[in-house]
């Protein structure tokens, strides 16, 4: 026993001297080194040796985040050492700057050019939380519908049409389904996001809304959001022209939160997949899709035109970073030309910058050429809204419970109006919760209302 | 009568074998799946087919950098030499500081009488209540004033002590008899021969388990080095493997190749060692 653990003593001392005498240390090149938590994504050499080009006494270096997740960020940002740029998806900024850990930028927004007015007019709220900016876009997304011409060839089905409606969606795809194909394959008609996706970009598309503008009441249970919900168990059950999730899992060998769909569409098995620009980033991997790919906007519904969710993936500041100066300087390099012009041809989603998105041929790139493609992406984006949230609830919450009643409608445990009924319930109820325990919400609630707090507000 | 039980228990013979064969085929099911999917293709990788329709060996190479990816032209950015060594290192690290100080503790709190020794014991067990997510901070706290943050020492040393490794040697010890112990005080022997000479000889089986338990458990170790951790360098596989997913979609087919190579190590180890895994786990389990 005494000679096991000798050896392995004299095994982990050879390792530790390996393993240590082999570390590169920190490069003392005079330049201020930035920390940016984000997807360890191969794009960010490219944009990260591009902000190094336009100012030479900073560089970054990428603080590997998992798929987004916050908890790294969280944990790092308790303790005072978090990295000093942070990028924020969907729901976060609101738990972020709750919890205290991103910077202000309001004061320098301005005056270093990266204020909402930097950006589309459709992605400038969600930079901004109680009146404060937190966040500068790296990227801007919007889901239009991408189709494979070869498919719709195979089946003898017209391409969708630009100003297509909801009934067009539902006939087109059942033609996709039911006429015989020439090479005698079965396709989906149509790849999956996730319902999630689904029914936020279609209560965006018919006008609703989360909340009421003040932030105080949920308002899932409108109309809107009821036929919202509703035409997606329709699409799912009646129409039978979407897989069901139960029909996804017995197709699927694969999770997560679309990758799916983009393997089921990128492989030829499915006729048509919402998704941002950013998808053609991939195309390279799928040579044979190659000049058979059209894109068209989502089916408008109601009358209404086309409109779904704008997204953002976002970068902020971390209130403590010691290199606050240089991590302002990376936030305007995010609003630079030269950035935006790295993420139009890198195949990503839309740039933060609109003046290089002002077009179809302004956004073509090597994954995609045809201007007639990268189009309805341009229109998209004029029209779609971000997905509202409220002060006195965590977005990231509410986002959480509207999964799982989806997924209930989904799993046919519950009807649409059944479900957005209790979720309505629910986050109301959590709201007041809230506004209970926690001062600073009772005074935002006296500034918005003008009137004084009292435990039954809610019921005026 | 011989013949309807011997009947009934060729029959009974056959319905076990076809439920662990069914049981068998369900948990290997994944494994399968993750080694054919490294030999597929970007576009087969999502087909439900355990045969490839396309069999390429190449996302292998592509993973190791001795060829570009060619969609890209360019080499995945895995520094899987450095990465790989880094589990083992940090494995072995963790390992060998962990069964040591358990079996250290383990000794004092089943051989050596002291005053409160069993309050202190319950205490220690204690801490093995408290769930991980609670102590995350805490514990990151601590690592930021030791200037552990990316470091190895910061995923070596906090994980050196173990109650449950503990619990299970102590255990083990218990089970040996204290005459030993006493014929070996009267020879003149001190603890610390005691210790090394006489006891955990005895306690081998747990020491093996707990060796098992410990490695396995640092090999594919996640959350705690993706929080420590910011450069490269020091990535073990497991957190290396998120260069392969992106917010723009996984590399499925490369993630597996990666994975592949990655648990074959613990294949080897667990093969090796299952009969010491289980026998000592046997005995923690009934002895105390």
């Amino acid at each position: 026993m005494k000679a096991a653990f000798a050896l392995v003593t004299i095994l982990f001392v050879l390792m530790y001297t390996g393993a240590e005498g082999t570390l590169q240390g920190p490069k003392n090149d005079g330049r201020v080194h930035l920390r940016w938590a984000t997807d360890s994504n191969p794009a960010r050499d490219v944009q990260i040796a591009e902000f190094g080009k336009l100012y030479p006494g900073v560089t970054a270096a990428v603080d590997p985040s998992a798929g987004g997740d916050i908890s790294k960020v969280l944990i790092q940002c308790a303790t005072g050492v978090g990295p000093d740029v942070i990028d924020l998806y969907g729901d976060s900024m609101q738990t972020m700057a709750d919890a205290g850990v991103l910077l202000d930028l309001t004061p320098y927004a301005s005056k270093m050019g990266f204020d909402p007015s930097h950006t589309y007019p459709s992605a400038r709220g969600a930079l901004v939380y109680r009146g404060k900016q937190y966040r500068f876009p790296c990227n801007v997304s919007v889901n239009c519908i991408i189709y494979n011409k070869q498919i719709f060839d195979d089946h003898n089905v017209p391409y969708p049409t630009p100003n297509w409606t909801e009934q067009d969606f539902i006939r087109t795809a059942k033609l996709l389904l039911n006429n015989p194909s020439k090479s005698g394959h079965h396709h989906l008609a149509y790849a999956p996001p996730g319902g999630m996706t689904f029914y936020e970009d279609e209560l965006i598309g018919r006008g609703g809304r989360v909340f009421t503008p003040d932030g105080l009441r949920c308002v899932l249970d409108s109309p809107q959001s009821n036929s919202a919900l509703q035409d997606y168990y329709d699409l799912m059950f009646v129409y039978k022209v979407i897989p069901t999730p139960a029909d996804t899992a017995s197709i699927s060998s694969q999770g997560g939160w679309g990758t799916g769909a983009i393997n089921w569409f990128s492989s030829g098995d499915a006729a048509m997949l919402p998704i941002g620009r950013w998808y053609i980033c991939q195309l390279y991997n799928y040579p044979k899709l190659e000049g058979h790919l059209g894109s068209v906007l989502l089916p408008s519904v109601g009358g209404l035109p086309s409109a779904g969710v704008v997204s953002s993936r976002a970068a902020g500041i971390n209130v403590n970073s010691k290199n606050r100066a240089a991590a302002l300087k990376f936030l305007q390099y995010l609003a630079s030309p030269q950035y935006s012009n790295v993420i139009v041809t890198d195949g990503d989603a839309l740039p933060p910058d609109p003046m290089l998105a002002k077009s179809g041929p302004a956004l073509v790139d090597s994954a995609e050429n045809d201007p007639a493609f990268q189009q309805p992406f341009v229109d998209a984006i004029k029209t779609a809204r971000p997905i509202d949230e409220s002060p006195y609830i965590d977005a990231d919450v509410v986002t959480q419970w509207m999964g799982d009643y989806v997924a209930k409608v989904e799993n046919r445990l519950m009807t649409p109006k059944e479900a957005l009924a209790v979720l309505t319930a629910q986050v109301n109820q959590q709201i007041r919760r809230n506004l209970e325990r926690r001062q600073d919400l009772q005074k935002l609630y006296e500034q918005q209302t003008g009137k004084p707090y009292s435990s039954n507000w809610w019921k005026s | 009568m011989n013949q309807n039980k011997s009947g009934i228990r060729r029959y009974g013979f056959l319905v076990r074998l076809l439920v662990l064969s069914v049981l068998g085929v369900v948990i290997s099911l994944p494994f399968v799946w993750m080694v054919s999917a490294s030999f597929k293709p970007r576009a087969e990788v999502e087909n439900i087919n355990l045969v490839p329709i396309h069999p390429t060996a190449r996302n292998y190479p592509i993973v190791l950098s001795i060829v570009p990816d060619p969609g890209t032209g360019k080499f995945v950015p895995m520094q899987f030499g450095r990465w790989y060594f880094n589990s083992v290192f940090i494995a072995v690290g963790t390992t060998l500081f962990q069964v040591l100080t358990s079996a250290l503790a383990a000794f004092a709190f089943s051989r050596l009488q002291w005053r409160g020794r069993d309050t202190v014991f319950l205490m220690y067990l204690a801490t093995m209540m408290i769930p991980g997510v609670v102590l995350m901070i805490p514990n990151y706290q601590t690592m930021v004033l030791f200037h552990f943050i990316n470091t190895y020492h910061g995923l070596i040393i906090p994980a050196a002590f173990s109650a449950f490794g503990t619990f299970l040697l102590r255990q083990f010890m218990l089970s040996i008899s204290p005459a030993l112990d006493e014929a070996a005080t009267i020879d003149g022997a001190s603890p610390w021969m005691i210790f090394w000479d006489i006891i955990m000889p005895l306690a081998r089986p747990g020491v093996i388990a707990l060796t098992i338990i410990t490695f396995l458990g640092a090999y594919q170790s996640f959350f705690w080095p993706l929080i420590m951790l910011s450069d490269s360098q020091l990535y073990p596989m497991s957190v290396g493997m998120l260069t392969l997913d992106s917010s723009y979609g996984q590399q499925t087919e490369l993630i597996m190749a990666a994975t592949v190579m990655n648990v074959v190590p613990l294949i080897v180890i667990f093969v090796t060692c299952q009969k010491f895994l289980v026998s000592g786990l046997q005995l923690g389990g009934v002895k105390g």
